[in-house]
C-alpha cells in the first residue's frame, strides 16, 4: 500500500545530495559515540539504500549495528557526519534539523527486538490505531488502517484482544501492524525475531517479504545468517565500519542447521543421540518411554520412568531400578524426585506438566532440556515451591516440597522437620499468593520446611541479572550469606569463594549495574553460590550471554560438580549440556503444547505468577473482557464494536459520562443511612448489572476479595456503637441493635461501592478510561498542564502494570529464594529486603522506559501534536437515559433521607 | 501551575555535602562534536520537558506505583486494616529525579486503579502520598544536598503525618460509624505509630535507593 508520493528534497547545500530521488536513506562518514564510551560505537560509515531495497544488517554483538539500524530509522542523531533520509536532509555539519527529521520520520517504521514493550495498550485495534491517531488521521482513515494492517499481519481475528498476554510472535507482529498502519515507505527492523521460536520467526519474516513486494523499503537488522539471505544486499558491520556490502548470491547449504540457536525438534533429537550423552525422553504419563541412545540406565545412572498408575511409578535408584514402592525415592541418594507430578499455570487451560516422573541422584549434573512450552520452567517453579502441582509428590534435598494427599499414605515424611501437614503460612508468604487454589490435594510445605528448603537449594532463575541491587557487587553477593545469618566474618568469606568461583574477584567494589549485561549474570549467580546449595537449579543461565561469560558458568558448574553439588541446569544448548552434565532429561511437551509452544511467554511464565493478585486491582479483569468478544468480532475494524469490551449498554456509554456517573454513584453511597436508601442504592446497582450483562458468577469472582472487608467494617460498627437496646455484651462492650442495624447498612453500602466499582472497570478499557480522563481534563489545559501527554502516562501505565507485576514478583522470588522477606525480621532486615526488591524493579523500569521511549517515537508521537482519536465521543441518546437515571436515584435517596 | 512550566533538567543525583556537582553526571563526554544540550537528540520527540524518553519514564514510574500499591501488609500488629504499600517511595524517587511534577503526577495517577475500588479512600491516598512527595521534591530541588534530601523527606512526613490525621477524622465516619472524637481517639494508639512507621519505611528506603536509581536514569539508552 506504497502511496506514491511527491518527494521534496530539501535544500540540499551539498551537490552530492542534489538528487535524493531513489534514495531511502543515505550516510556519509557517520560517527557515533555513546555518552560515557572510549570507542566510536559507528566510525566514519558511508551508505546508501535504494528505494524498495531489502537490506540485511549482520554483524557481531556491539558492531554498531543497531546504533545504524536507529540513525536509518531517525530516532537518533549521530555525532558527525551527514544523513539524508527520504530526501529529507536531516543531519548535516549544522547538526539534527528537527523539522526534517520530523518529516521523515512519518514515513520511516521502526520495530525493535523486544516485542512487548513496543506495545501501548490493551487492546489490539487501539494498539495499531496508536500511530494512525498521531498522525492526526480521520477516524474512518483509522478504521480503514487499522484493518489493513491487522490483515497484513494475519492477525484480523484479534482486533479487541488483549496483545499483552499474547505470545511474543503475536506481539511482534502487532506491533509491525503498528508500523504498517502509518503507511511507512521503510521499515527499519532490529532484531525483530531475536526473542521468537522458529515457527513465530518464519511468520515474521514471511510478512516481510511480502511488505518488500509491496515496495516497501526493509532495512532487518539481524544475527541469523539465514534470514540475511532474504534480502538482496547483506551489509555487514564489525567495531562501527560496514565491512563488507554484498549481494546474496546463494543461500548457503548449512544454513538451515548452523544458523538456528534453537534447532527444530527433529534436528535436536539427531544432535542429541550423536552427542553420545545419556539421554532420556520423558513424555507426560506414557510409561518406560526410554530414550534409544540410552543401552543401559543402570549403568548411566538414569533413573528415569513415566509410568502412568500413579502409586505404581517406581522412581527406583540405578542400584535398584524396580526394587521398592515410591516411597524408596526419598533415600538419601536422592537429590531431587519428582514423582508423577502435574501442574497447570493459573489462567492456562491446559497442563504445561503432565504426570511427569523424575529424579536426579545426589552429586549428578542433569541437563533438563526440551521445547518452549515443554514445561521446563514450570519444574523449575515447581522444584523451589515458587509454585504448587496440580498432583504429585516433589522432594528435593530431602525436604517434601509438595506432597500429594492421595497418595502419600504409603509415604512417610522422614524428617525431623515436622510433618508436610503444617499449615501453609497462607498469609505471611509472599509464595502464597501464586499458590494453587485451596482445593488443591496437594500439600505445600511447611514454613519451617520453607526456609530449610531456601538454604539447601539454590535457583538461578532466567535473567537473574535483573535482581541485583546493592551499591557494590561485594554488597549484592553477601545478601544471601546475611539472610542465612552468618557471622560478618564467614560472610566475607563466602563472597569471596564466590566471587573466585566465577572469576570477578576484581569487580567486587564495582557497582552491578555499571557492569555488562554478561558480568551482571555473573555476579547474580555469584549471589546465589554463595549460599552454597546443595541442590542448584539454572535455568538458561547462559542464554544471550557471550563465549567468555558462558564458558565461566560452564567452568563453575563442573567446579560444584567436583565438590558434590547437585545440578539441574535447564538449557537449549547440546554442547552445554556435553559440557557439564552427566546426563540429559529431555522434556517432551504435554499433550496440549500445541497450543502454548509460541505462548511460553504469555502461559508459562505470566498467568502463574499473576493471578493471585490481579484479582484485586481488577484491571486485568478488563483485559479478559476485551477478549471475549474477539470470537464474535468478525474483523471489521469497526470501533463502535469491535473494542468495546462488550456490547452491553453500559460499555456502549460515552466514557466520560460513565466516569462521572459512576463515580458519582460511589461517592453517594456513602451517604446511604437507612433500609430505605440501601433498598433505593440496591435497585439502581442491580439495574445497572442487568444492563452490564455482567455474569454475578463472574462478579463475585472480582468482588469475593472485598468480602472480608465487609464483614469487617460490620463487626467494627457493632463495637462502636454504643446507642439503642443492649443485646448482649462482649466483655465491658455492649452489642445494641443499633449497632447490629449500623452494621448491616455500612457492610451493605460498602458492597454497593465495589459492585458498582466493578462493573465500571469490567466494561471499559484502558483506551476508554484514559480518553475520557484526558477529555475531562482538557480544560486544564488553559492553565498549562499537559493534559494530553499525562493521559498518555496513564494510558501507558495501566498497559504496563501487569508487566511490572510480574517482575515484581519475580525478583520478590529471587530475593526470597535468598532468604530475604520485607515480612518478617527486624527492620533493619527488612528494610534492607525492601531495598533488595524496590531496587531491581526501578532498574525493570527503566529498561521498559528505554525501549518504550523508543517505540513512541517510532510512532509518531511528540509532545503536543495535534492528535486524532479513533474513539468517537459523541454523546448518544442513552447517555442522556442513563444521567436521567442517576439523577432519579439521587433524587430518590435525598427523598428517602428527608421523608422517610 | 508554576510546577509544569519549568525547563527540562536532567535526572539528579545526590551530592554529597560539600562535594561540587562535576563527577556526579559523568554523561558528558566533553567531546567537541558532541552538542552540549542532549547528545544525539533528533530534536523532535526526545528532548524537552515531555519528551517521550520522559513520558516513557513517567508511565513505568505510574505503573510500578501501580503495582506496589497492591502489595499491602499490615505494620503494626493488631490493626490490621491500617495497611503498609509501598508505592509511596516510586513518588519519592520521581520527585527527587524528575521534580515536583513528577512526584505529583506519580502519586495522583498511581493511585487511579483504586478510584474505582475505594473512592474515598483514595482521596485520602492521594492526599497522603501527595503530602509527602511533593514538599520533598520542593525541597530537594532548592537544595540539591544529602542534607537537603533527608530535610525535604522529614517536611513531608510531617506533612503528610498532619494529613493523614485529619484526612482521617474525615474519612474513617464514612467507612465506620464513629464520630470524629471516637477516631480522634485512635490517633495516639493506632494513626500516629502507623503512619510514621509507614513514612520512616519510605524514606529510608528512597534514601537508600535514590542514588543508584539516579546513576541508572542518568545512564541513558541513547
Amino acid at each position: 500500500m506504497a502511496i506514491p508520493r511527491i518527494l521534496s528534497p530539501t535544500s540540499a547545500s551539498d551537490d552530492a545530495y542534489d538528487d535524493m530521488r531513489g534514495l531511502a536513506a543515505s550516510l556519509r562518514e557517520v560517527r557515533y559515540r555513546y555518552a560515557g564510551a572510549q570507542d566510536w560505537a559507528l566510525d566514519g560509515v558511508s551508505l546508501d539504500i535504494r528505494n524498495g531495497e531489502y537490506v540485511c544488517i549482520v554483524g557481531a554483538n556491539g558492531s554498531g549495528k543497531s546504533t545504524l539500524g536507529r540513525l536509518i530509522a531517525g530516532l537518533s542523531a549521530p555525532d558527525s557526519g551527514a544523513i539524508t533520509l527520504d530526501g529529507h536532509m536531516v543531519f548535516d555539519e549544522a547538526g539534527a534539523h528537527a523539522d526534517q527529521y520530523r518529516r521523515a520520520r512519518h514515513d520511516i517504521g521502526a520495530v525493535f527486538q523486544n516485542p512487548e514493550d513496543q506495545i501501548v495498550t490493551t487492546v489490539t485495534g487501539d494498539d495499531v490505531a496508536f500511530g494512525p491517531e498521531n498522525l492526526g488521521m480521520s477516524r474512518t482513515r483509522i478504521s480503514e488502517q487499522v484493518a489493513y494492517a491487522l490483515d497484513a499481519v494475519d492477525m484480523t481475528g484479534h482486533l479487541a484482544d488483549d496483545p499483552t498476554t499474547m505470545s511474543g510472535g503475536q506481539q511482534q507482529r502487532i506491533a509491525i501492524a503498528g508500523i504498517i498502519a502509518m503507511n511507512p515507505r521503510m521499515v527499519v527492523l532490529d532484531e525483530p525475531t531475536a526473542m521468537l521460536d522458529q515457527d513465530a520467526r518464519m511468520g515474521v519474516l514471511t510478512i516481510l517479504d511480502a511488505l518488500h513486494r509491496q515496495g516497501t523499503t526493509i532495512v532487518h537488522i539481524t544475527h541469523h545468517a539465514d534470514e540475511a539471505y532474504r534480502g538482496q544486499r547483506i551489509i555487514t558491520m564489525s567495531a562501527g565500519r560496514v565491512v563488507s556490502d554484498s549481494t546474496p548470491t546463494a543461500e548457503p547449504a548449512d544454513a538451515d542447521t548452523d544458523a538456528y540457536d534453537r534447532p527444530s525438534q527433529d534436528d535436536f533429537r539427531h544432535l542429541l543421540q550423536a552427542s553420545g550423552m545419556p539421554v532420556t525422553w520423558l513424555r507426560a504419563g506414557s510409561s518406560d518411554e526410554y530414550a534409544p541412545s540410552d543401552p543401559s540406565p543402570a549403568s548411566s545412572g538414569v533413573s528415569v520412568t513415566a509410568a502412568a498408575p500413579a502409586t505404581n511409578g517406581v522412581p527406583g535408584t540405578a542400584d535398584s531400578p524396580d526394587a521398592e514402592e515410591a516411597s524408596t525415592a526419598r533415600g538419601p541418594a536422592l537429590a531431587i524426585d519428582v514423582d508423577h507430578v502435574s501442574f497447570t499455570p493459573q489462567g492456562a487451560a491446559f497442563p504445561s506438566v503432565e504426570q511427569l516422573t523424575f529424579s536426579v541422584r545426589s552429586g549428578e549434573t542433569v541437563a533438563l532440556m526440551g521445547a518452549n512450552g515443554a514445561g521446563k520452567t514450570s519444574i523449575v517453579k515447581l522444584l523451589s515451591a515458587l509454585a504448587r502441582p496440580d498432583s504429585g509428590n516433589i522432594t528435593v534435598a530431602g525436604i517434601p516440597v509438595a506432597t500429594d494427599r492421595r497418595y502419600t499414605a504409603s509415604v512417610e515424611t522422614p524428617h525431623g522437620t515436622g510433618s508436610a501437614g503444617l499449615r501453609a503460612d497462607r498469609h505471611t508468604h509472599i509464595d502464597s499468593w501464586i499458590g494453587r487454589l485451596p482445593g488443591s490435594a496437594v500439600k505445600p510445605l511447611s514454613r519451617k520446611q520453607r526456609i530449610e528448603l531456601r538454604h539447601r537449594l539454590g535457583l538461578v532463575m532466567q535473567h537473574p541479572e535483573q535482581q541485583l541491587f546493592a551499591h557494590t557487587v561485594a554488597e549484592d553477593v553477601a545478601y544471601g550469606p546475611r539472610n542465612l545469618g552468618l557471622s560478618e566474618q564467614d560472610v566475607v568469606q563466602r563472597v569471596d569463594e564466590a566471587l573466585e568461583l566465577l572469576h570477578i574477584s576484581e569487580l567486587r567494589d564495582r557497582s552491578p549495574f555499571g557492569l555488562s549485561g554478561g558480568q551482571q549474570r555473573l555476579v547474580a549467580i555469584a549471589g546465589v553460590i554463595a549460599c552454597h546449595p546443595d541442590v542448584l537449579l539454572l535455568d538458561e543461565p547462559t542464554a544471550s550471554l557471550d563465549e567468555t561469560a558462558s564458558a565461566r558458568i560452564r567452568d563453575m558448574l563442573v567446579d560444584l560438580h567436583r565438590r558434590g553439588v547437585t545440578v539441574l541446569l535447564v538449557t537449549h544448548n547440546i554442547d552445554e549440556a556435553r559440557a557439564v552434565a552427566d546426563r540429559v532429561v529431555v522434556l517432551e511437551p504435554p499433550k496440549h503444547a500445541g497450543q502454548h509452544v509460541d505462548a511460553r511467554r504469555s502461559r508459562g511464565t505470566r498467568n502463574v505468577e499473576t493471578d493471585g493478585i490481579s484479582m484485586a486491582s481488577g484491571i486485568s479483569s478488563t483485559q479478559q473482557a476485551a477478549s471475549e468478544p474477539s470470537q464474535a468480532a468478525d474483523g471489521a475494524a469497526d470501533p463502535h464494536v469491535g473494542t468495546g469490551s462488550g456490547r452491553s449498554v453500559i460499555a456502549l456509554l460515552d466514557a466520560r459520562v460513565k466516569a462521572v456517573a459512576f463515580l458519582v454513584l460511589m461517592f453517594s453511597a456513602f451517604a446511604i443511612s437507612s433500609p430505605y436508601q440501601l433498598a433505593v442504592g440496591a435497585v439502581l446497582t442491580a439495574g445497572i448489572v442487568a444492563a452490564a450483562r455482567i455474569r454475578p458468577s463472574l462478579l463475585l469472582a472480582r468482588i469475593h476479595m472485598f468480602l472480608f472487608l465487609f464483614v469487617f467494617a460490620g463487626a467494627l460498627n457493632i463495637f462502636f456503637v454504643r446507642t439503642g437496646t443492649p443485646l448482649a455484651h462482649i466483655g465491658p462492650v455492649p452489642i445494641t441493635d443499633d449497632g447490629v442495624h449500623t452494621a448491616i447498612i455500612y457492610a451493605c453500602r460498602f458492597a454497593l461501592v465495589i459492585i458498582l466499582g466493578a462493573v465500571y472497570v469490567e466494561t471499559t478499557t484502558p483506551t476508554a478510561m484514559t480518553d475520557a480522563f484526558e477529555s475531562l481534563l482538557s480544560p486544564l489545559k488553559r492553565c498549562g498542564i499537559h493534559v494530553q501527554e499525562i493521559a498518555l502516562v496513564l494510558s501507558l501505565a495501566l498497559r504496563f502494570l501487569p508487566t511490572l507485576r510480574v517482575e515484581i514478583m519475580a525478583v520478590a522470588h529471587a530475593q526470597a529464594a535468598r532468604g530475604g522477606s520485607i515480612e518478617s525480621g527486624s527492620p533493619a532486615q527488612r528494610c534492607r529486603a525492601m531495598c533488595a526488591i524496590i531496587m531491581p524493579v526501578f532498574a525493570a523500569s527503566l529498561r521498559h522506559a528505554d525501549n518504550l521511549s523508543l517505540a513512541l517515537d517510532a510512532r509518531s508521537y511528540e509532545e503536543g501534536i495535534r492528535r486524532t482519536h479513533w474513539h468517537d465521543m459523541r454523546l448518544h441518546f442513552r447517555d442522556g437515559v442513563f444521567c436521567a437515571a442517576c439523577v432519579v436515584y439521587l433524587v430518590a435517596l435525598v427523598l428517602a433521607a428527608v421523608l422517610l | 501551575m508554576s510546577i509544569f512550566s519549568h525547563t527540562s533538567i536532567p535526572a539528579r543525583t545526590i551530592i554529597k555535602d560539600g562535594q561540587s556537582s562535576g563527577n556526579a553526571t559523568n554523561t558528558g563526554t566533553g567531546d567537541a562534536t558532541v552538542s552540549p544540550k542532549d547528545a544525539h537528540s533528533t530534536g523532535v520527540g526526545d528532548s524537552g520537558r515531555w519528551s517521550t524518553r520522559r513520558i516513557a519514564m513517567y508511565a513505568c514510574f505510574v505503573a510500578l506505583s501501580m503495582a506496589l500499591s497492591f502489595v499491602e501488609f499490615p505494620l503494626i500488629p493488631g490493626v490490621p486494616w491500617l495497611k503498609y504499600d509501598p508505592s509511596g517511595i516510586v513518588a519519592l524517587v520521581a520527585g527527587f529525579a524528575y521534580g515536583p511534577a513528577a512526584a505529583l503526577i506519580v502519586s495522583i495517577l498511581g493511585f487511579v486503579p483504586h478510584l474505582f475500588i475505594s473512592p474515598w479512600g483514595t482521596l485520602m491516598a492521594w492526599l497522603v502520598a501527595v503530602g509527602l512527595s511533593v514538599p520533598a521534591a520542593l525541597i530537594y530541588r532548592r537544595m540539591h544536598t544529602r542534607s537537603g534530601a533527608v530535610l525535604g523527606l522529614v517536611v513531608g512526613a510531617l506533612v503528610a503525618l498532619v494529613l493523614a490525621i485529619v484526612g482521617n477524622l474525615i474519612i474513617t465516619p464514612m467507612y465506620a460509624h464513629m464520630t470524629v472524637s471516637q477516631v480522634a481517639a485512635l490517633i495516639v494508639p493506632a494513626l500516629l505509630p502507623f503512619n510514621l512507621a509507614k513514612y520512616a519505611i519510605n524514606c529510608v528506603v528512597t534514601f537508600l535507593i535514590y542514588k543508584p536509581v539516579s546513576d541508572l536514569l542518568n545512564r541513558s539508552a541513547r
